[in-house]
């Protein structure tokens, strides 16, 4: 939901606003794509993790 | 079992709608990704080189430039001009006849702020079309216009649907889970189904924004012949019967700028469409302007300047759903908030492709996994009411 909510401000903060706006618009909808990266990267320390104790 | 009922439902849209469009979608993401950077690789791979002139410098003069065209094409008529507003250019462009499709159209390259003719390019039909004219095309409307634009506007609705089915059921797949878990010690079809909703539900406003203002962008040419047909045809009744002004009758196109310019002081001209073009009036300069903020130089209006007298005759207030229309662009080329905006873009897209694929994946190994997942969904639903994150583990 978060996630949804940055990137319709970032969507729209860039087309309503220029200067300030456009660095909030890149950031906002940077995080999205930093949270899946994250996940993914996380998902897989986890399994090395694993396969270790294991 | 009321909702599980509700789920399966929701489920046969996702899925069915998503396998139809799946293979345009793919397509339309792999030729998006270099139309977002479309104006900078035409750029490099046709360089134009301008004077070094101050930014400031103002515009030669119209009339001096298309009498240097009529000079060069003396039985040739002018059909539109085209003042860019990204590079110091304006484009005089050519015909033998007001027939859209004619073969000979051709422009003319001005500096704009020197007036000198820099290019008299071939025919339209003659030049080889550009790596970005070919992407352009393909995506817009698959090589075949209108026929094309109508179908990949189908499956972008299809899409839509896909995006708000897989919204819906991105809770009772991930109920049990924290958000964006990746099962990677289990089977690889269930690693893939976490893949496939956490890329999907992380970018799925951008997914939806992008898809819907993609149907929008390909019923373009069906919006503007609604509006030619009622708004226009309306506001030209006045002069029915009128006889057609030729061209060397026509009163200054300068003259024409300077009036729009001065009656809208706040807007930016773009273009000229001459008197007799099928896109303009057979009896006005047809003047687009745009704004100068972020969002009114996404919105174009229109004005009518009287091609005998140069009087303004109208500015024309556009419907709202072309007004719809011209915000859709923006929103769906991602082209209005600077180059890390587009290259946000282009990660995004990348993420398309990689849901698209897995969706596919997903649905080449879906028998048995569904199955299970479907069974054991109805005996957790037996058992407890909302099963919300009993546990971690998900017993396929």
């Amino acid at each position: 939901m978060l996630l949804s909510v940055l990137i319709l401000f970032g969507l729209l903060a860039a087309l309503l606003g220029t200067g300030i706006w456009y660095w909030l618009s890149w950031l906002a909808m940077i995080i999205p794509l930093i949270v899946i990266c994250r996940k993914i990267w996380k998902s897989k320390a986890a399994t090395k993790i694993n396969t270790m104790n294991y | 079992m009321a909702q599980l009922k509700n789920i399966k439902r929701w489920f046969w849209w996702h899925r069915w709608t998503s396998l139809i469009c799946t293979l345009f979608l793919l397509m339309l993401c792999v030729t998006g990704l270099p139309l977002i950077f479309g104006d900078e690789i035409e750029g490099w791979l046709n360089p134009t080189h301008y004077a070094d002139l101050p930014k400031d410098t103002p515009m030669a003069n119209l009339d001096g430039m298309v009498s240097v065209a009529h000079a060069r094409y003396p039985k040739q008529l002018v059909t539109f001009i085209f003042v860019d507003d990204d590079e110091p250019q304006v484009l005089v462009n050519m015909a033998p006849g007001w027939n859209p499709d004619d073969p000979l159209r051709h422009s003319l390259q001005f500096d704009s702020r020197t007036g000198k003719l820099l290019n008299d390019e071939p025919p339209f039909s003659k030049k080889p079309a550009s790596f970005i004219d070919t992407m352009l095309d393909l995506h817009r409307g698959l090589f075949i216009d209108l026929p094309g634009e109508l179908f990949l506007g189908l499956m972008g609705v299809l899409f839509v649907i896909s995006i708000i089915s897989g919204v819906v059921l991105y809770a009772p797949f991930m109920k049990k889970l924290d958000f964006g878990t990746i099962r990677q010690d289990k089977s690889r079809r269930l690693k893939w189904l976490d893949l496939h909703n956490l890329l999907g539900i992380a970018t799925a406003v951008w997914l939806f924004v992008v898809g819907a203002t993609g149907v929008m962008n390909e019923l373009s040419t069906p919006l503007f012949g609604l509006w030619q047909i009622t708004d226009v045809k309306a506001m030209l009744s006045k002069y029915h019967g009128k006889p057609l002004i030729q061209q060397n009758e026509l009163s200054s196109v300068q003259a024409a700028y300077n009036i729009t310019q001065k009656t809208l002081p706040g807007m930016q001209v773009m273009s000229v469409v001459y008197p007799g073009n099928a896109f303009g009036s057979p009896y006005h300069y047809l003047v687009w302007t745009k704004g100068n903020t972020p969002l009114t130089s996404q919105l174009f209006s229109p004005v009518l300047v009287d091609a005998q007298s140069g009087k303004l005759a109208a500015v024309v207030k556009m419907p709202v759903y072309l007004r719809a229309l011209e915000l859709s662009r923006p929103l769906h080329f991602g082209n209005y908030g600077g180059t890390p905006l587009k290259v946000i873009w282009v990660l995004f897209d990348l993420v398309a492709i990689v849901v698209l694929i897995s969706g596919v994946y997903l649905w080449i190994v879906r028998r048995k996994f569904y199955k299970d997942y479907f069974e054991q969904m109805a005996g957790s639903e037996l058992t407890e009411a909302y099963p919300i994150n009993s546990t971690h583990e998900t017993k396929f």
